[in-house]
């Protein structure tokens, strides 16, 4: 296993960007002398494929989730929603909801608090914003709703029927005001103010960049010009646990917080704030999570209402949104208007692009990644900016920001390859420095036989008609500092690994029982994990792909610190070897000849057995993946149906900690862009302000049937001994491989998702393009 | 707007309110009836007499029951309102609780709350706990434990057949239920046997290949 190696210097691969495009650059480091991970292909755990540790509770419906806890007197809370996209709330009167048996408290009613966007950040500075102001609203005589669906009250009581009776009992009096839910209608002149913060514009600038005149006159250089605008629609996360949490608060000066959240650390300070405790007074359980994708960080308007309800009631309050609340108050991904005009040359030469960009982000800001993404453009200019509608604030989604800026990007570079009469993956190749994506795109391409793509797009004989399309995508999935984890190894053998991080469905618990198993040469049913608590070390919360890398570190250091303490009591009975000499592998302990069990070896430690600490090594880990998408579709002219045949996924990973965790991420992202590309959209009726697709029953999430084949491949050709995250990388490339593919296989080319049978035909019947 | 039931407009027992709860009420009592000629109501605020039973066919139902359910082979009591799902049932009112079912839509659109009914899989958010007296029901829980997987439940675990592990059981559950009636299904029939469970986080190529592999051994 590892050395501690004297050189006070050591060289190292890291991922740099250079000229726009991000390579591995050797640099040398200070040693610290840390453990390494080793070559890749040399592991016994690692690098395999893991089952999940947690599968057999969860198979067998034993793991407690969040909305699966249930305390001794527990209370059931709900929220009363807005049912107008823009009003002001004149009276809210509950004192028939009081009345009804078993109803146990109501909060938001009679409060100054004013509530405002599902997103504590933005309705604390909504609100900090409108005392700033002179409290013009607070005067006008009420709070302001801002999106339908923002909550105005809430309940709390025995039963999920008594307080859905309760929400019914509730009268609200609203006086309505004008609204806006379309970007268009938002940009035009005269249309009603958004945001009550006299500050925020509904149209906000966020960047300029690149050389506007430089790219104008380059536009006369180029052999073809394609100007194109694209649109995507705001998405749903769509977790099927939904948002909540179980505030157990019974009076008195401490509380538990249940939480479905991605970040065990970001509860106990809001919760403290809401029950007027000590942060160190709340704790934090995520036990087991039922998804997140971004959506569920700190503890959410849901979540101060419980706390208010648990504090009124001196009872724990269970309070988990329903469907419903959770399409309307729970955030989305922002919807996205790109407007492009790019050129390129004969050689395969993308030499200008101008691109105005619009985040349709709602109360937020939403997110894009500045084009021309991760093509090189000789040159270019951005305009960025957010339009404001009365919609529910956009949240982080899975990769913000690039499943949209790629659909753009690549519907745009296939639109200028097929103008130019090249091969769309040439095409690719030739803008792309980073030879990672070539290599990508070489196997993707061998995998799926790109050779049997449509020659002429809509070409061949027939009402079905196939064909394919590539696209590219990068994300980071770095680590940081963040993490502290514990390992113990008790006199009996047993193992225990600790650090309050959350497993959102990702595999933490496996790959954290992994690290340590393999480093002391045990099974991994030989190592216990504890996760999910704010008692035990602090952990990063899960966004940005970074858990992997911040958790493995921290783990990795624990266990070698372990190791090094086992060994050096073992070590006597060893014939007096080294502590770096002795030997961890195949449940045997071993150094100069002889053997012990792990057992017997363990009864060498003291009656307390012995606790190892572990921080974060930056060398353990690293940033930058690349990953490229093959689709093939099949185009029912006739009825504009489309069904995804096939898509292959080549990802590099760095180390991948488990093989088939890793693979089902992959096949993870793959699903859910299938579901942007042709199913799923929130519908919005302009005139009255409301969602008109709050459920699924009307927004389509992809199902059993609609699943092609999927051959998720990790690309080994990645050497870098670092471990990198996946989990947001794996959605991006597959957006515009399955866009284009529509395109290659009908000819009709969808600037809009989602790509729907109406779309197809109206393209068809105009004989290949949409709008 | 598609779902009535929680826009919290509408006052509660007006005659013309048409919510989808107040609309189960009426079928649940229909179905309370037949539950209470199988001896099955172990006590109720109406009597089990004919009149009743005719009068409650009229009229709404409110209040507690006392209900029997044949759960994973245990006969387990349990007070709900006329109202109260089997969903409801089994996650909020028995105690100690079944929450092996998850409660995801409450509306029948995704399959998480999938439970057998005498063998046959069925939503039960949609079923009416009165309704689900004197039936056999197995949950998820009851197709095997932790510690004794059932052949599905194996599969689903070596094949990474679940990420989150929300719809999970509501995949188990279908799953199981088919290859009981199936069992040597091509993937086209697993995939539309499945074709009423939704799963966000995307297992559903593992979902398929660990029902194959569990019809093979079964
Ligand atoms: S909860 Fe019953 S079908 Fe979704
Ligand atoms: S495993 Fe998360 S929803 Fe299916």
């Amino acid at each position: 296993m590892q050395q501690q190696t004297p050189a006070k210097k050591k060289k190292v691969k890291v991922p740099r960007v250079v000229g726009g495009v991000e390579t591995m650059v050797e640099i040398e480091v200070d040693d610290e002398g840390g453990p390494e991970w080793g070559p890749n292909d040399k592991h016994t755990l690692l690098n395999h494929r893991l089952t999940r540790v947690d599968a057999p509770v969860k198979v067998s419906g034993a793991a407690l989730y969040t909305h699966d806890r249930r305390l001794p007197g527990m209370l059931y809370g709900r929220v009363v929603r807005s049912p107008h996209a823009h009003a002001r709330v004149l009276r809210v009167d509950a004192s028939a909801a009081r009345r009804i048996p078993g109803v146990r408290a109501v909060v938001g009613a009679t409060d100054e608090e004013v509530v405002e966007g599902s997103n504590k950040a933005a309705g604390e500075a909504a609100k900090k914003n409108r005392t700033e102001a002179g409290g013009a609203e607070a005067a006008a005589g009420g709070k302001v709703v801002l999106f339908a669906g923002q909550p105005v009250a809430a309940v709390a009581a025995d039963t999920p029927e008594v307080a859905e009776d309760a929400v019914r009992a509730i009268r609200v009096e609203y006086e309505v005001l004008p609204h806006v839910v379309r970007a268009e209608d938002s940009m035009k002149e005269g249309a009603p103010k958004v945001t009550p913060d006299p500050n925020e514009q509904n149209v906000e600038e966020r960047e300029k960049r690149g050389d506007a005149a430089k790219t104008e006159a380059a536009f006369a250089q180029c052999d073809v010009i394609v100007e194109a605008e694209y649109r995507t629609p705001i998405l749903h996360h769509s977790c099927l646990e939904t948002h909540g949490n179980v505030v157990e608060y019974r009076g008195g000066d401490a509380a538990t917080v249940y939480a479905s959240t991605q970040g065990t650390f970001t509860i106990p300070s809001d919760a403290a704030q809401e029950l007027g405790l000590k942060e160190s007074a709340v704790t934090a359980i995520v036990e087991h999570m039922g998804g997140g994708f971004g959506s569920k960080f700190g503890i959410g308007i849901e979540g101060m209402l419980a706390c208010q309800l648990s504090k009124q009631a001196k009872a724990p309050v269970h309070l988990m949104l329903t469907r419903k609340d959770e399409f309307l108050l729970a955030g989305n991904r922002s919807g996205s208007w790109q407007k492009f005009k790019a050129g390129a040359t004969r050689d395969g030469r993308l030499v200008a692009l101008r691109a105005t960009q619009y985040r349709l982000g709602g109360l937020g800001r939403g997110s894009q990644a500045g084009q021309p993404y991760i093509y090189t453009a000789a040159n270019f200019y951005r305009e960025v900016f957010s339009v404001h509608t009365h919609e529910d604030a956009s949240r982080a989604m899975r990769a913000p920001g690039h499943p949209q800026a790629n659909f753009a990007m690549e519907s745009l570079m296939d639109e200028l390859a097929y103008k130019l009469g090249i091969d769309p993956l040439e095409f690719r190749k030739k803008n792309l420095k980073d030879t990672a994506y070539h290599r990508q795109l070489d196997r993707g391409a061998r995998e799926i036989g790109w050779e049997r793509r449509n020659r002429t797009p809509g070409g061949g004989a027939g009402a079905l008609k196939r064909g394919m399309g590539c696209a590219v995508g990068t994300w980071g999935g770095g680590g940081n500092n963040q993490c502290k984890v514990d390992v113990t190894v008790a006199r009996d053998g047993s193992v225990t690994v600790a650090v309050g991080s959350q497993d959102l469905g990702t595999g933490t618990r496996t790959l954290t029982r992994a690290i340590v198993a393999e480093e002391l040469g045990l099974g991994i049913n030989e190592v216990a994990e504890r996760i999910g608590d704010s008692r035990l070390g602090n952990a990063n919360s899960s966004g940005g792909s970074t858990t992997s890398a911040s958790l493995s570190p921290s783990v990795k250091d624990a266990a070698t610190n372990a190791r090094l303490a086992v060994a050096a009591k073992v070590a006597p009975l060893l014939g007096g070897a080294k502590p770096e000499e002795v030997k961890f592998a195949a449940g045997q302990v071993s150094a100069g000849g002889k053997t012990l069990a792990w057992k017997q070896a363990c009864a060498a430690l003291p009656s307390a057995g012995i606790t190892a600490h572990g921080e974060w090594k930056s060398n353990l880990q690293a940033s930058g993946v690349h990953g490229a998408c093959f689709a093939e579709v099949e185009v029912d002219t006739e009825t504009g149906h489309v069904r995804a045949v096939k898509m292959v996924q080549v990802q590099d990973v760095g180390l991948p900690l488990n093989r088939l965790a890793v693979e089902s991420q992959i096949n993870g992202g793959m699903i859910q862009s299938l579901g942007m590309v042709l199913y799923e959209g929130r519908v919005m009726d302009a005139q009255l302000g409301l969602q008109l697709n709050p459920g699924f029953g009307d927004y389509k999430l992809p199902g059993s049937l609609e699943i092609p084949e999927l051959v998720p491949l990790i690309d080994d050709e990645d050497k870098r001994e670092a471990v990198i995250g996946v989990g947001e990388a794996a959605i991006i490339p597959s957006v515009g491989a399955l866009a284009n593919a529509v395109f290659n296989a009908c000819g009709v080319r969808v600037r809009e998702l989602p790509i729907t049978p109406d779309k197809i035909l109206m393209g068809l019947t105009k004989g290949g393009q949409t709008a | 707007m598609a779902d009535e039931r929680d826009e919290g407009r509408r006052k509660k027992n007006l005659p013309h309110d048409p919510s989808r709860r107040r609309f189960l009420k009426g079928v649940g009592v229909a179905g309370a009836g037949a539950a209470l000629a199988e001896h099955l109501l172990l006590k109720s605020e109406a009597e089990p007499t004919a009149s009743a039973l005719a009068d409650a066919s009229t009229r709404p139902v409110e209040g507690a029951l006392n209900l029997a359910l044949d759960v994973n082979g245990q006969r387990r009591s349990v007070s709900v309102e006329p109202r109260t799902t089997l969903l409801g049932a089994l996650r909020h009112n028995l105690d100690p609780p079944l929450t092996g079912p998850k409660l995801v839509c409450d509306m029948g659109t995704c399959g998480a709350c999938t439970v057998l009914m005498d063998g046959k899989p069925v939503y039960s958010c949609l079923v009416l706990a009165v309704d689900a007296a004197g039936k056999r029901l197995t949950t998820v829980e009851g197709l095997g434990s932790p510690e004794n997987l059932s052949g599905v439940q194996k599969a689903f675990v070596e094949h990474d057949g679940l990420m989150c592990g929300f719809c999970t059981p509501g995949f188990v559950t279908t799953v199981s239920a088919y290859l009981k009636k199936n069992p040597n299904p091509t993937l086209a029939e697993v995939r539309e046997a499945c074709k009423g469970n939704f799963c966000r986080c995307g297992t559903y190529p593992r979902v398929f290949e660990a029902a194959l592999a569990a019809s093979k051994k079964t």
